[in-house]
């Protein structure tokens, strides 16, 4: 299975509701916007709850994962980034990556969200560096080839794409808006 | 922006002390604004004494073992997490008057006030609700 990286992990076993929600608004305002956080709770209705939860606060519900009695939410806090402004010049909608891919064009699509958002649902065939990691794994790209870089709403990817064309990738290109809105194939642990 | 729930609580039981903090607690935990008018019998539910020995409905006895194995937290728990989240409690005076009780009876931190305190909250609310 993907590697499931969150930055903090809440333990809410063995507790009723409305405790692991409480925890959970606890929890949240200790982390960085953008972090990911992992409710580890046993309460049945903690997956419903911890959807609507997210929503109603506008935290990103990336998905749950069953691990024999345990429940095991991930959830991204609201990262405020919505009105940053785009600066990589080269980019690409949703759709015409999409016919690229099912024209079985050798490209590279990078994914530079969370790995446990990348984990619950992504592009198949894409690679997963989240942003935070990809100075350090830059060796693990080839420079040569066409880079398609996405996130969810294309402001990682922006900065990624930024990134990468100031360590010389020339052929980076920003997929907007990105898995928000994606609708071709792809890859998730629920399906 | 946030939603405003207001509550009132007029029954002094255990499953209605559930009711009540429990939708309280998790609307507050969910960035929601929340009041609740304790009245009559739901002044129990604040009453430093009371709130600790509520009684189940009659008949129903045999649910405090699930209680227990459920890992329920106790009412003063809940009471109090809700007062932490900023939960407003309102105790009704004129409830305190006829039964002789003073605010000292109570948790600490609530409001006493009348039946306008609470609909000058409510009076905006989103949800309000009643048990």
């Amino acid at each position: 299975m993907n590697s499931m990286k969150a930055n903090v992990i809440l333990d809410a076993k063995g507790l009723a509701c409305p405790m692991p929600i409480v925890k959970t608004k606890k929890a949240m305002v200790g982390i960085e916007a953008g972090q990911v956080l992992e409710v580890q709770a046993t309460d049945k209705g903690s997956k419903a709850d911890l959807k609507a939860w997210s929503d109603s606060t506008g935290h990103q519900y990336l998905g749950t994962l069953e691990e024999g009695d345990v429940l095991k939410h991930y959830i991204r806090k609201s990262s405020g980034d919505e009105s940053i402004e785009r600066k990589h010049p080269n980019v690409m909608n949703n759709d015409e990556l999409e016919k690229k891919l099912e024209a079985r064009e050798n490209i590279v699509v990078l994914d530079v969200r969370e790995t446990a958002e990348y984990a619950f649902n992504h592009i198949t065939n894409s690679i997963s560096i989240p942003l935070g990691e990809l100075e350090q794994r830059l060796g693990e790209l080839d420079k040569e080839k066409e880079i398609y870089v996405v996130c969810r709403t294309g402001n990682r990817s922006d900065l990624a794409a930024q990134k990468l064309a100031e360590k010389g990738f020339t052929k980076v290109i920003n997929i907007l808006p990105g898995m928000s809105k994606w609708s071709g194939k792809t890859t998730s642990l629920n399906n | 922006m946030n939603k405003k729930v207001a509550i009132i609580a007029s029954n002094g039981g255990l499953f209605d002390a559930y009711k009540v903090f429990n939708i309280a607690t998790a609307a507050a935990a969910t960035d929601q604004e929340v009041a609740i008018f304790f009245t009559f019998e739901g002044l129990n539910l604040i009453h430093k004494n009371a709130n600790k020995q509520l009684p189940m409905p009659e008949g129903k006895e045999h649910f405090a073992e699930g209680f227990a194995n459920a890992n329920v937290p106790t009412i003063p728990e809940l009471a109090e997490m809700a007062l932490e989240m900023g939960v407003k409690f309102i105790g009704c005076q004129m409830t305190m008057d006829v039964m002789g009780l003073e605010k000292e009876a109570f948790v600490d931190g609530i409001e006493v006030g009348g039946a306008v305190t609470f609909l000058d909250f409510a009076k905006d609310a989103d949800i309000t609700l009643t048990f």
